[in-house]
């Protein structure tokens, strides 16, 4: 095997043939090079929609009221859902370990007045935990917290967009900033890994908007996020228990679709767990059929490889080469340029990737790389297959009596 | 040398049997230099191929130095032809993408010959042959009399017990087949034992001893006063 003679003939018939190296070699090289694209865009596809999934807990459940479409306990259809403050107590004693964190929700457009700057925002009133729901990340100063929420302070935590409208280069910490005419004060500055939308949001603690609005206790959402200790399973059980008891506490009917929106974070996740557990089924079978088009081409050369080396086989055997002798000769010449060009490929596709990846600036798109042992497995795959498929015309080749390869008379 | 009794051979061609060769006998010493001579069809090229173990016999017994060549398999065939046999062929089978120096050196590789003492070999038979300074060059660039001569010094570097030559001035014209020719006899009278299959009276009249083939048996057998080559060249 690592008889240097045998090389050397191995690198001579392979630099005087440079048109049949360069087929072998092309069709290995281009067969690695369309899977590692491939499986680096599938997963390219599968990272973009775990990123934007991870914006916000991905535990989170919304509970929105709607409007009943089922008479029901004496009500009428048609009814509008009001949640109030009491609703969260009520889940709060309902579900003590079921759940992490929990907020009430108001959402309000504002017009909001820094000096002479104005823009015109949406002001989100929550509780302190919605912090951790939304995974908002504070820059500067902090989040609402429970003593905002007692004495119903006029405070508000901006988005680092609006942050630069308003504020420009000034830092906004302790500075007053109008909202529909009401001065709040400004205690923190916010960032948001999802994306820069809600970075043009606000933040005030939710006492003071429902003082503002009316001194009521309603609340437009509740959101919360499940023990993250919860499977998948769990978590939809606990959605639904949750939806049938404020269907209960509300009187709604068990079977009205529309009365209480209960959205559970887990489900679209498992849908889209599923679907792209789909997208890498879908892949591998690709894959597998590239790699049988890639069998069947190098296959082909290979046959076309030994019928033009006939001749020269027969010249050979003449000259006393024993059958093993020239299926070694063939072997090796194959070996060596499939793993060579599979190499290549595979160098060429990686290097792709790693260049235009880091590029790619789409939500549905981000790091498309393959697993490095995937990849080595197709090619050595890829040349074993090439290998088997060249050897039964070399082991021919190398049974034929010369006198029948060296006649061309 | 070579020992050949009642040789027959028949190829199937569909439901048809063609008997080529119909019960052979002949024999032939160290140093001779033998034309086999014959029309087409003859069966010439068939005793020659079975001569050097290119093709097997159906019946008959073979002899070669000594040795039974019979129920020889691929690989012991592969031995012996190197051992014993040096072949020159009418269509030269050089291998095309290899020099003339490292065409001569490929039978020594399969002796399992030192690099070394490969390539010396090679260059002193294309010395041999007249050709050293074309070693480094390719068939392609070598006229058919030229890759005529280092085919076979590609036969000689083997240092075989018998030189098979199947019509190998078949594809030259007639100075270049001299040329070939008294090189052949040069390397005969150097003591070597060469057949020569040829359809040409001239060329066999240029051996020691002419065997006449038709229709598969020897017709004539007969030694005959040498023309030189040399003369003509």
């Amino acid at each position: 095997m690592f008889d240097r003679d045998i090389w050397q003939e191995i690198f001579h018939s392979i630099k005087n043939n440079k048109l049949r190296t360069f087929l072998t070699g092309f069709s290995v090289g281009w067969g690695i090079f369309i899977l590692v694209m491939l499986l680096g865009s599938v997963n390219g596809m599968q990272n973009g929609f775990h990123n934007q999934f991870n914006d916000d807990a991905t535990n989170t459940i919304f509970v929105s009221p709607g409007k009943t479409s089922k008479a029901y306990a004496g009500f009428e259809a048609e009814r509008r859902i009001q949640f109030k403050n009491d609703d969260i107590e009520y889940i709060k004693k309902s579900f003590e370990g079921d759940f992490e964190q929990i907020s009430a929700r108001m959402r309000r457009g504002t017009t909001a007045r820094y000096k002479s700057e104005t823009g015109t925002y949406q002001v989100q009133a929550v509780h302190p935990d919605f912090q951790v729901i939304e995974k908002t990340i504070i820059m500067d100063g902090r989040f609402i917290n429970m003593n905002d929420l007692l004495s119903s302070s006029k405070v508000a935590v901006i988005g680092r967009k609006v942050s630069e409208d308003l504020f420009k280069k000034e830092n906004p910490i302790g500075k007053f900033v109008e909202f529909n005419g009401l001065p709040f004060r400004v205690i923190g500055v916010f960032t948001d890994d999802g994306d820069d939308n809600a970075e043009r949001g606000i933040f005030a603690p939710i006492t003071t908007y429902q003082r503002i609005y009316g001194n009521t206790e309603n609340i437009d959402q509740i959101a919360l996020t499940y023990n993250t200790s919860y499977d998948l399973t769990k978590a939809l059980e606990f959605s639904r228990r949750l939806e049938d008891i404020m269907k209960r506490r509300h009187k709604i009917s068990p079977e009205d679709q529309a009365g209480i929106f209960v959205w559970n974070y887990a489900e679209a996740f498992d849908n889209i767990s599923s679907f792209t557990g789909l997208l890498n089924k879908g892949s591998i079978f690709v894959v597998i059929l590239i790699l049988i088009a890639g069998i069947v081409g190098i296959g082909n050369i290979m046959v076309f490889i030994i019928k033009e080396r006939t001749k020269e086989i027969g010249v050979r055997k003449a000259l006393g080469a024993e059958p093993w002798q020239i299926i070694k000769l063939v072997l090796f010449e194959s070996i060596f340029i499939t793993g060579l060009s599979g190499f290549i490929g595979l160098l060429f596709a990686t290097g792709i990737l790693a260049a235009i990846g880091p590029n790619i600036k789409t939500d549905a798109f981000a790091d498309p790389s393959v697993s490095f042992s995937t990849v080595v497995t197709a090619t050595v795959i890829l040349v074993i297959a090439g290998v088997l498929a060249g050897l039964i015309p070399a082991v021919k080749a190398a049974n034929v009596k010369p006198i029948v390869a060296l006649s061309d008379k | 040398m070579i020992e050949i009794k009642n040789l027959h051979k028949s190829y199937k061609m569909g439901s048809n049997s063609l008997h080529v060769l119909k019960g052979i006998n002949f024999n032939v010493e160290e140093g001779e230099l033998v034309a086999i001579m014959g029309s087409s069809g003859s069966g010439k090229s068939t005793l020659l191929n079975i001569l050097g173990m290119l093709d097997n016999s159906d019946s008959g017994e073979y002899n070669l130095d000594g040795v039974p060549i019979k129920d020889l398999n691929e690989t012991k065939a592969a031995r012996y032809r190197n051992k014993f046999l040096g072949f020159v062929f009418q269509s030269f089978n050089l291998i095309n993408y290899k020099s003339a120096a490292e065409n001569v050196a490929l039978p020594l590789y399969y002796q399992k010959v030192g690099r070394k003492e490969r390539q010396e070999k090679a260059l002193k038979y294309l010395e041999q042959v007249g050709l050293r300074d074309w070693a480094s060059h390719l068939p392609s660039e070598l006229s058919g009399g030229q890759k005529q001569r280092v085919a076979i010094a590609r036969a000689l570097a083997a240092e075989p017990k018998v030189l098979l030559a199947d019509e190998p001035t078949g594809a030259l014209d007639s100075t270049t087949s001299y040329e070939v020719m008294d090189l052949i006899q040069k390397i005969n009278d150097a003591g070597n034992t060469i057949l020569v299959v040829t359809h040409e009276p001239d060329i066999a009249d240029m051996c020691k001893r002419i065997v006449h083939l038709k229709d598969g048996v020897i017709v004539e057998d007969k030694k005959i006063e040498q023309v030189r080559a040399d003369q003509y060249v």
